[in-house]
């Protein structure tokens, strides 16, 4: 498959793989597909309280160079952005700003779902004030 | 960038090159033209062409078809047995882990009234002799079997199965691609009917290949399947491809003479890559056994990395073959045959070791896969 620059460098140097502690009550983690389905993505955002913006934001996939890209991509955007911004997240703007066919599609919207996922898991503990 | 794609299609040798060039410009002749010099000398070339590719395999001149590619051979072997089958005759014979251009044709021969038994192979990629022994009855008129496979490289015992196939009346065809010119590969020895040859997979050009079949012992009949001219001896008609006839035959002359230091030199370093990868990355699984097998091909799946997301990583460094057929979602159907897992046989590369591959090369591939696979592993959420 051809793949553009911007998800070429991002599998051969994809930014902000990394775990953070899934029990921290400012660390929200979000998983989204399954090995079973070939292509899993999980995602982790650490919160700013008092800002509500996104201090540190990390990936681990299993999948193909697509969802590798799209997850990288995914952190990058998460990073310094407010809850907000990352709720109002849209997987056609990876998929836009990643060019990648229309058949890959998929991965860029598992990539969007886990970090909206790893949102709600902080929201629920800052909710919960754990 | 190191290749090591031999397997797909190898560099025409310079030697070679060289040989055809002369019948693009001033021997231009139709080998076919027997009223001139041109058309005399062309004609000189093709025979001698044909000679060195029947010395190759020990056929006679006679015996070998000149075709388009070996896709082409096995179309020929398979529909020419098939039109020309005796009465009572209607089973085909062969094996999940042959190239396309057998099983298509074999399922297309479904509408010449034929029947085609699909063994299966054993884990280790080999054909199962007790089960071919119950597959071939006093119906079947062909075993296919491949002389070595493309993706496994696993070479069959051809004279076992040609033992088999005799003992029931029925000829044997092989796909001797990947096998000509690499391993030893003795039509008379081996008791081999049919064998589909192609040039472009001993370093000479693409778009030439042939067909053996043989004249004694017994002398086997086929249909052409190209009317017009009756070249070929009525087996194949066409114009025939002069300067890739003349590579084809000089690259049968050359791999004769290299064969045997090629195979040692190639077998090392096979042991060097497979050694390095296993020094380097835990939990490797080889494809295919490594006790009969082509001295430069080596089959390796990495479990827990996704095969797409590797192959993307590599693509600077490597040109590669992974384990996936055409469309990149399916696993081969060779890697299926052995009972594989999907995403492990999606996790599979084919290093096609060839005449350019170096000790440095061998040791840069290791140091490139291994640090793909390792890094892609750490990325795992599993």
């Amino acid at each position: 498959m051809n793949y553009s620059p911007a998800v070429l460098e991002r599998v051969r140097d994809p930014k902000n793989v990394g775990w953070l502690p899934r029990d921290a009550p400012d660390v929200g983690t979000g998983e989204a597909g399954s090995l079973e389905s070939g292509s899993m993505t999980r995602i982790q955002v650490r919160v700013d309280r008092a800002t509500r913006r996104i201090d540190e934001a990390v990936f681990k996939v299993f999948g193909c160079s697509a969802a590798i890209a799209s997850a990288s991509l995914v952190t990058e955007r998460l990073l310094g952005a407010s809850i907000q911004d990352a709720r109002d997240m849209e997987s056609l703007a990876v998929v836009a700003e990643l060019e990648l066919p229309i058949e890959r599609a998929r991965v860029a919207a598992l990539a969007v779902e886990a970090a909206k996922s790893a949102i709600e898991d902080w929201e629920r503990k800052h909710d919960r004030n754990l | 960038m190191i290749y090591l794609d031999y397997q797909a299609t190898t560099p025409v040798d310079p030697a070679v090159l060289a040989a055809m060039l002369p019948y693009f410009t001033d021997h231009f002749g139709n080998a076919a033209s027997r009223q001139h010099r041109l058309g005399w000398k062309a004609n000189e070339a093709v025979e001698h062409a044909r000679t060195s590719i029947a010395r190759l395999i020990g056929a006679t001149a006679k015996e070998i078809v000149f075709t388009s590619g070996a896709t082409e051979a096995n179309n020929l072997a398979l529909k020419g047995l098939a039109e020309v089958r005796p009465a009572g005759r209607d089973h085909v014979v062969t094996v999940v882990t042959e190239h396309k251009s057998v099983l298509d044709t074999c399922k297309r021969l479904e509408s010449l009234g034929c029947q085609t038994t699909f063994l299966p192979v054993d884990r280790d990629g080999t054909v199962n002799l007790d089960a071919l022994r119950t597959a071939v009855t006093d119906q079947t008129f062909v075993v296919s079997v491949m002389a070595a496979n493309n993706e496994i490289g696993v070479v069959a015992p051809l004279k076992e199965i040609a033992a088999i196939a005799h003992s029931k009346g029925a000829l044997l065809h092989t796909d001797a691609v990947q096998a000509a010119g690499k391993v030893p590969f003795d039509v008379e020895a081996l008791g081999v009917d049919l064998a589909s040859l192609t040039a472009h997979k001993l370093y000479g050009p693409k778009g030439v290949g042939a067909l053996y079949v043989r004249r004694r012992n017994p002398r086997v009949s086929i249909a052409a399947q190209l009317d017009g001219g009756g070249h070929e001896r009525g087996m194949r008609s066409g114009t025939l491809n002069v300067p890739g006839i003349v590579g084809f035959g000089a690259a049968a002359a050359l791999a004769s003479e290299l064969m045997a230091t090629e195979a040692q030199r190639l077998t090392m370093l096979r042991s060097r890559l497979l050694s390095g990868l296993e020094r380097e990355v835990s939990d490797i699984v080889v494809n295919g056994t490594l006790a009969a097998r082509l001295p430069g091909n080596l089959n390796v799946s990495f479990p827990g990395v996704d095969g797409e997301a590797l192959l993307v990583s590599l693509c600077d460094d490597l040109a590669i073959s992974s384990g996936a057929a055409c469309t990149a979602a399916e696993p081969s159907h060779v890697l299926k045959a052995l009972g594989h897992k999907t995403e492990l046989a999606l996790a599979a590369l084919r290093f096609g070791l060839g005449r350019g591959t170096t000790e440095e090369e061998i040791d840069r591939a290791v140091t490139v896969v291994a640090e793909a696979v390792l890094r892609l592993r750490a990325m795992s959420p599993v």
